[in-house]
């Protein structure tokens, strides 16, 4: 960072006491309006019921239960839903992160037969893709569609990530590679032994990224399963949900008729829907602040490719 | 003698070519459900591949419900079918083992070319189980409702495979004299390069493949049918985008909106700047990280969650609608998301929300990078706050800016659909509609697969265009460096 620690010896000037005051004031206020969001969701899953129904709970929470949380789990549907996604972002990562590694080293060796060729079939693709309908009949032909699969194979080869880990091999002193094949090793016992411990920053940095796409794709899971909705991800689930209440509100707009059923499936509706949404988002938001660095090393590293 | 062997070898390279162009086409074999060769009934899915006839009993059967209820063809004979299926892709797997092996020496090629011949055998068995099956299609009790088919690919595939063992016989002759080493080996240069194949076949899979997928663009195509010739009608699709009066109006405002989002988006670019910039004006380290951590959440939460969000805000329960109506100021509640006005700008307001923290990163790391001594030699010369920003900062951080709005400029065309599919309804849908979201209502939705393979396929050349476009304009301005 660039201190400028001569600004502190002069006093301050009423304009820079204005400046600063605005300054703090914009950045708490948008800062809060990224989290607020967050917190009123959750204070609502957590709030009596009856209360956050009347729409009273809008800072405090009272009442405090979790069974909306508990009620979560006799949802069919959900915990599939959750399972597949966990499923998904566990081993998609990881056969991600393994590949990553794998093919990044391999094109970092100058005497692969036509190395040039393949590298560039490989990254051209990052620029260029067939388009959606395409993309769908191509999952279709292959027989991809409605099975857990298509989530996964897909998503192994990564070119940018791969060209984000060849960078980084690359910065590692070749004399520990040539050193080792001195002494006989195979590509294999090198990738294995010297370049795959001596990446691991940047891998973690792939992986978090991998995870967090994995746990964010609704796309694939609307297009791909639709005769398989016991494979729909948390997210397609969640959309659902949200998307069954506008809906409803749409025919209570319009001024239609409701029973009082249907009224009252409005109300657990919200609860329902802010609960699934605390669900997806918990994940996401207890592991932030601990893998932070690694995201903004990905930024970076990202920068510097560019 | 010697001279005689290296002929012999020279020749047996040259063969080998053809041998591996052969085993690569028997290869695709497995994945073109055009040319499944065990696809020898009507009711047999056209989508299934060789590959997925072995793997999926569930997808072979699927439709054969009736005609094994009725008696008219024996589960066995399906079973049959799938397992001379799986044969045969054993059979081609050896065959690529084999081709594989060849690029060894000639102790590897020999085993190779005994890997070749197992394969082939196991390859002819298989076929023999299909054309089986085959038969008992035909000796169905209603021929009529099996629709018994004797599949092309059948034929092409048995060719392959003669020719593959009759190379591999050549080949078999041509090494016998050649002395075998006594270690497999296979030159570095290959075996990195047949470390890498595996990968390669999944890129061309997904990444190169569904360009044939482009053909659609060119027939008269509705869900479920068959692509034939007869169905060919050259660029028809291509006119009715320019010609048919409905279609141009919907392109023309999915184009409008898609244009102007994007337009939104670019116009705006220089915020992440300012938010950094100023930010940097913070001294308070530690308010400084609080701002960086919160800000940059919402970018990795997905656009359904964004909408859960919104939902939760503005919703006609959600915090806004409850405030104000405690408060006394509305009557009911309203749902705000529902109200179709300032459509695009309600968008770049949720984008800008999710995006801006994180899009600030690069430039805070890009103001940490400029020399400290600048600032304090300003200083000197009694440049104000806002001075220095004018004057040093952004000066600093204009390159970046540039290639990041380079860019964007080549994305231009691709907003994504998450975000509009979410949040789109029956007041926004005229103006939230982009290209991606009418690409997928349409085709997905609509089943319109041939109009929308047009617009993909256009979408797709325009945006290799722009970048190329923006690619070159950059290394103008930047010294001959690209941004891709």
């Amino acid at each position: 960072m660039a201190k400028k620690t001569t600004g502190r010896k002069f006093r301050l000037k009423t304009g820079d006491i204005i400046f600063n005051v605005l300054n703090y004031l914009v950045f708490g206020i948008f800062t809060l309006a990224c989290i607020f969001p967050f917190y009123y969701l959750f204070i609502n899953t957590i709030s009596d019921n009856e209360m956050v129904a009347r729409g009273v709970i809008s800072v405090i929470p009272r009442g405090i239960h979790f069974d909306n949380y508990l009620a979560m789990f006799k949802v069919g549907d959900l915990i599939r839903a959750f399972g597949v996604t966990v499923g998904r972002t566990v081993l998609g990562t990881m056969l991600m992160v393994g590949a990553s590694g794998f093919v990044g080293y391999l094109v970092t060796k100058q005497e692969m037969w036509a190395r040039k060729f393949w590298y560039r079939f490989m990254v051209v693709t990052m620029y260029f893709n067939a388009g959606l309908i395409p993309w769908f009949l191509n999952m279709q032909m292959l027989g991809l569609t409605n099975t857990f699969w298509a989530y996964i194979i897909p998503g192994i080869v990564a070119p940018y990530n791969i060209v984000l880990v060849k960078t980084y091999i690359e910065s590692i002193p070749r004399e520990l590679e040539e050193s080792a094949q001195m002494d006989g090793a195979s590509h294999l016992t090198v990738f294995w032994r010297i370049i795959w411990p001596l990446s691991k920053p940047i891998l973690a940095t792939v992986a978090i990224f991998g995870a967090v796409g994995h746990w964010n794709s609704f796309t694939d899971s609307l297009i791909l399963m639709q005769s398989a909705s016991n494979l729909y991800t948390l997210q397609h689930r969640l959309y659902m949900y949200l998307n069954q209440s506008t809906n409803l509100e749409a025919v209570m707009k319009s001024g239609g008729q409701m029973g009082e059923a249907a009224m009252a499936a409005v109300l657990s509706g919200k609860v329902i829907k802010y609960t699934v949404s605390m669900v997806t988002v918990i994940p996401i938001l207890i592991v932030y602040p601990f893998m932070q660095r690694y995201f903004e090393e990905g930024i970076m590293l990202g920068a510097v490719k560019g | 003698m010697d001279s005689r062997k290296t002929v012999r070898m020279a020749i047996s390279d040259k063969m080998y070519y053809v041998l591996r162009i052969a085993v690569l086409v028997l290869a695709l074999f497995l994945f073109f459900p055009g040319l499944n060769p065990a696809k020898v009934s009507g009711i047999i899915n056209r989508n299934l591949s060789l590959f997925t006839t072995g793997i999926s009993y569930g997808d072979l059967a699927n439709g054969f419900g009736r005609a094994i209820g009725r008696g008219w063809i024996t589960e066995g004979s399906l079973r049959l079918l799938q397992i001379s299926s799986v044969i045969v892709c054993l059979g081609i797997a050896a065959c690529v083992a084999g081709a594989c092996m060849s690029l060894g020496n000639i102790r590897m090629k020999k085993a190779g070319n005994l890997a070749l011949t197992a394969g082939n055998l196991v390859g002819f068995l298989g076929l023999g189980g299909i054309y089986l099956a085959y038969q008992k299609m035909l000796q169905s009790s209603n021929p009529d409702r099996i629709q018994p088919i004797f599949p092309n690919g059948f034929w092409v595939v048995c060719g392959l495979f003669v020719c593959i063992l009759a190379v591999t016989v050549v080949q078999a002759a041509l090494l016998k004299g050649q002395a075998a080493e006594k270690k497999f080996e296979i030159a570095s240069k290959y075996r990195l390069f047949l470390m890498f194949l595996p990968f390669i076949v999944l890129i061309a899979l997904f990444a190169y493949l569904p360009l044939w997928g482009w053909r659609y663009a060119f027939f008269n195509y509705e869900v479920g049918d068959t692509l034939t010739m007869d169905s060919f009608v050259g660029l028809k699709w291509f006119q009715e985008l320019v010609r048919n009066p409905a279609t141009v109006r919907d392109i023309l405002r999915v184009l409008r909106n898609t244009l102007a989002m994007s337009g939104i988006g670019l116009a705006t670019s220089w915020l992440p700047m300012l938010f950094a910039i100023f930010l940097n004006e913070v001294k308070n380290l530690r308010f400084r990280r609080v701002v960086q951590t919160f800000t940059t959440i919402p970018n990795f939460i997905s656009w359904v969650l964004v909408y859960g969000v919104a939902f939760s805000v503005f919703s006609t329960e959600g915090f806004v609608s409850s405030m104000l109506v405690n408060m006394g100021i509305w009557e009911q509640g309203q749902n705000l998301l529902m109200s179709g006005e300032y459509t695009w700008l309600k968008m770049w307001a949720w984008g800008t929300w999710k995006g801006i923290g994180w899009s600030a990163i690069i430039y805070i790391a890009g103001i940490s990078g400029i020399d400290a001594q600048l600032y304090d030699a300003a200083m000197v010369d009694g440049a104000g706050r806002f001075q220095r920003m004018w004057h040093i900062t952004l000066p600093g951080l204009l390159p970046t800016f540039c290639v990041l709005l380079l860019m964007s400029v080549g994305n231009i065309l691709s907003n994504g659909m998450d975000q509009y599919l979410v949040f789109e309804n029956a007041t926004n849908t005229d103006a939230i509609t982009v290209l991606d979201l009418y690409v997928y209502k349409l085709g997905i939705g609509g089943g319109r697969i041939p109009l929308t393979t047009v617009v993909s396929m256009l979408k797709s050349i325009v945006g290799v265009a722009l970048l190329l476009v923006t690619n070159n304009v950059a290394k103008l301005t930047r010294d001959g460096e690209s941004i891709v």
